[in-house]
């Protein structure tokens, strides 16, 4: 699955990059910008990012969606781009973790970019930080060191809209051109959440005797009389019944004037 | 108090138009007859479904109107986001109005999602059909074979008004049709569209949070959801659906720090929540990602202060998924608190261990051996000795 969240980044999607100090994310990190790229434009927060110099380029308090939008804007491309974040770690320093979600959030929805690949450090914050930013994401990839050397286990999460989670598993190295090359696959697909329909048991297939009818069979059956079906002409005398063949007429004397309470008429009252 | 039986209303007079019989059960009491909700059995308390008949059942015969369920939530949100959309769909068939406030989704793409319910005799809003006439031409008389002396009768309209039924299925692959959708009135309370407005003058509940409230208690004010309001027309409950409260999109760094810095932020909206609700007509669902939450003493809190809570725990991703015991089920549920409304002690559930299955039909329930008990829409009979009891339909 890694190769298909390298190559399609699909629209609004937010990837986080979750590394720790055993293994490092950041080599690939620079593979999705090298998968996704086209050009590129590099802005440079982390010389300065609380405006201590007079002139600084982008201070981290600038990480809100208006800065962002306009920043964004300059670039002047026609097409939205794939905002790629080197350390969200060091963002969640300086702002607080609800500001930060906030503004990834309206990233996503206000369409200013098409997608956003972010790098965190699992083990710089506390469990609930890094917990609720990685909720916000489309999907998680968690590297850890591999068994041989070189390699790199990466763990992948992907939540679909339709709330389908698919966890995926590969070894993978990182050529020195910025290429990810697959090892090998642990294809542990996730189960899907609602099972297909259990299919009917037909109960005429085996059966020891013949329910099925010949052509001849259904022709006698069709002409069978029936014993209570009448003629046309009896059935609409019976069902349009003409006046004064056999009313009742009932008027209710002192006998039907039964009282619930006193069924048997003797209490005195 | 949560909203009783005998308190509210006045008689129940209303005759259905084409109503299959014409008994009319004389009652003393003065009942209210508000379709989709229907007395206890244990108490007396005016009960809706939740959706989900195991889930009903688990609950003592439905959720009481006036109180709070909450819903921890499992690790990706599937399942507690699908208890919602269940709630939710209930409230589109019952008729009843529905109000949903999200901070992450749009509550218009949370409502496209709805499942679609199983129509054996759900009312859809198609026009009634004229009874056919007596004076009907020769030719009709063909039509019935056997029962031919029944021709003439009136045609019995096979959509039962939705107040006959407590408790639907719905079907998960589908989602609901527009039509029977937009039927149903609902508002909406989007967070990202309420500006950011000064800061309250106690500081102990969060702006986004007395926002909600302030919208909620609007809605119940001018569409007559008070139980004191004026009985001026025909009343209806309001169903309250609130995703992922406490996440850190509400602005609560409940769920992002250890020791966070309002962290009552979130009890104090449930203290109001709750004490709205019990002077009204209307029920909440509300979810939360306990799983990000790290202080269990206010976990502890937030429960308490609801009254019905239960816990989803998915096995997707843990080592779980592959112990051949829990191969039939997608995860575990926990039952926190049951509520006490009214009364001293609460029926606790028998088991105590549950585990739950979404089918593609319905949503199932079960709890660890005993006997097992049929289940209206069985399709098949658990395997093996140990969860195979399930829940009967009350």
């Amino acid at each position: 699955m890694l190769t298909e969240l390298l190559q399609g980044s699909d629209a609004g999607g937010f990837i986080i990059i979750r590394d720790s100090a055993s293994c490092s994310g950041r080599h690939l990190l620079k593979s999705f910008i090298n998968a996704a790229l086209n050009r590129l434009h590099f802005h440079n927060a982390y010389s300065d990012p609380l405006g201590w110099t007079d002139k600084p380029t982008f201070t981290v308090h600038q990480f809100c969606m208006e800065e962002l939008a306009r920043l964004l804007k300059q670039t002047s491309h026609p097409k939205p781009a794939t905002l790629v974040i080197d350390s969200l770690s060091w963002i969640l320093r300086h702002v607080s973790p609800p500001a930060v979600c906030a503004t990834l959030h309206q990233l996503r929805k206000g369409g200013a970019v098409r997608a956003i690949v972010a790098l965190l450090h699992g083990d710089m914050h506390q469990r609930g930080t890094v917990g609720s930013v990685c909720h916000l994401a489309s999907s998680v990839i968690t590297v850890a060191p591999g068994m041989k050397g070189g390699d790199a286990v990466a763990k992948i999460t992907k939540r679909s809209k339709s709330g389908k989670v698919v966890q995926d598993e590969d070894i993978f190295t990182i050529n020195n051109d910025l290429t990810v090359v697959i090892q090998s696959k642990h294809s542990q697909v996730g189960h899907k959440q609602a099972d297909p329909e259990e299919q009917e048991m037909d109960p005429t297939a085996h059966l020891t005797f013949n329910l099925r009818l010949s052509n001849k069979e259904r022709e006698a059956k069709e002409k069978l009389a029936l014993p209570f079906v009448f003629s046309k002409e009896k059935k609409t005398a019976l069902l349009h019944s003409s006046p004064g063949s056999g009313r009742i007429l009932y008027e209710p004397d002192a006998n039907d004037d039964y009282d619930q309470e006193d069924p048997d008429d003797d209490l005195d009252v | 108090m949560a909203a009783p039986v005998s308190t509210v209303g006045k008689p129940s007079a209303e005759r259905l138009p084409l109503n299959t019989t014409s008994f009319q059960k004389k009652t003393r009491t003065k009942l209210i007859s508000i379709p989709g909700t229907r007395p206890s059995v244990q108490n007396g308390q005016l009960l809706v479904s939740t959706g989900v008949t195991s889930l009903d059942y688990l609950l003592g015969g439905g959720l009481a109107v006036g109180t709070v369920l909450l819903v921890e939530e499992d690790r990706y949100d599937s399942y507690s986001r699908m208890i919602l959309k269940y709630f939710l769909a209930e409230g589109v068939v019952c008729r009843h109005e529905l109000f949903v406030a999200s901070a992450q989704d749009n509550p218009d793409d949370i409502l496209q999602e709805l499942p679609a319910p199983i129509l054996d005799d759900v009312a859809i809003h198609k026009p009634v059909e004229q009874p056919r006439l007596s004076c009907e031409p020769q030719d009709s008389l063909d039509a019935m074979k056997i029962a031919w002396r029944y021709q003439n009768l009136p045609k019995v309209q096979s959509a039962l008004a939705s107040s006959s039924r407590f408790g639907h299925y719905y079907d998960v692959s589908k989602t609901m049709e527009p039509e029977i959708r937009q039927a149903a009135k609902c508002h909406r309370f989007y967070l990202t569209e309420h500006p950011t407005q000064s800061p309250p003058t106690h500081s102990t509940m969060l702006e986004s949070y007395s926002a909600l409230l302030k919208s909620l208690q609007e809605v119940i004010n001018s569409e007559g959801f008070d139980v004191a309001a004026p009985m001026s027309k025909s009343r209806n409950i309001l169903r309250i659906g609130l995703p992922s409260l406490g996440s850190a999109l509400w602005g609560d760094d409940l769920s992002c720090h250890d020791n966070p810095r309002n962290g009552h932020a979130l009890a104090t909206f449930f203290y109001g929540l709750r004490a709205m609700l019990r002077s009204s007509l209307a029920v909440a669902v509300v979810t939360v990602p306990s799983h990000l939450i790290q202080d269990r003493a206010l976990m502890g809190n937030i429960t308490r202060l609801c009254d019905n809570a239960i816990a989803l725990e998915s096995f997707k991703g843990s080592e779980r998924e592959t112990n051949p015991l829990y191969k039939d089920y997608h995860g575990l549920l926990h039952v926190r608190q049951v509520p006490h409304l009214n009364c001293l002690a609460s029926k606790l559930p028998d088991h105590k261990d549950l585990a739950f299955k979404l089918k593609r039909k319905q949503f199932t329930i079960e709890g660890r051996s005993g006997r097992s008990t049929c289940c209206r829409r069985s399709s098949e009979r658990g395997s093996g000795g140990r969860w195979a009891s399930r829940w009967a339909d009350v």
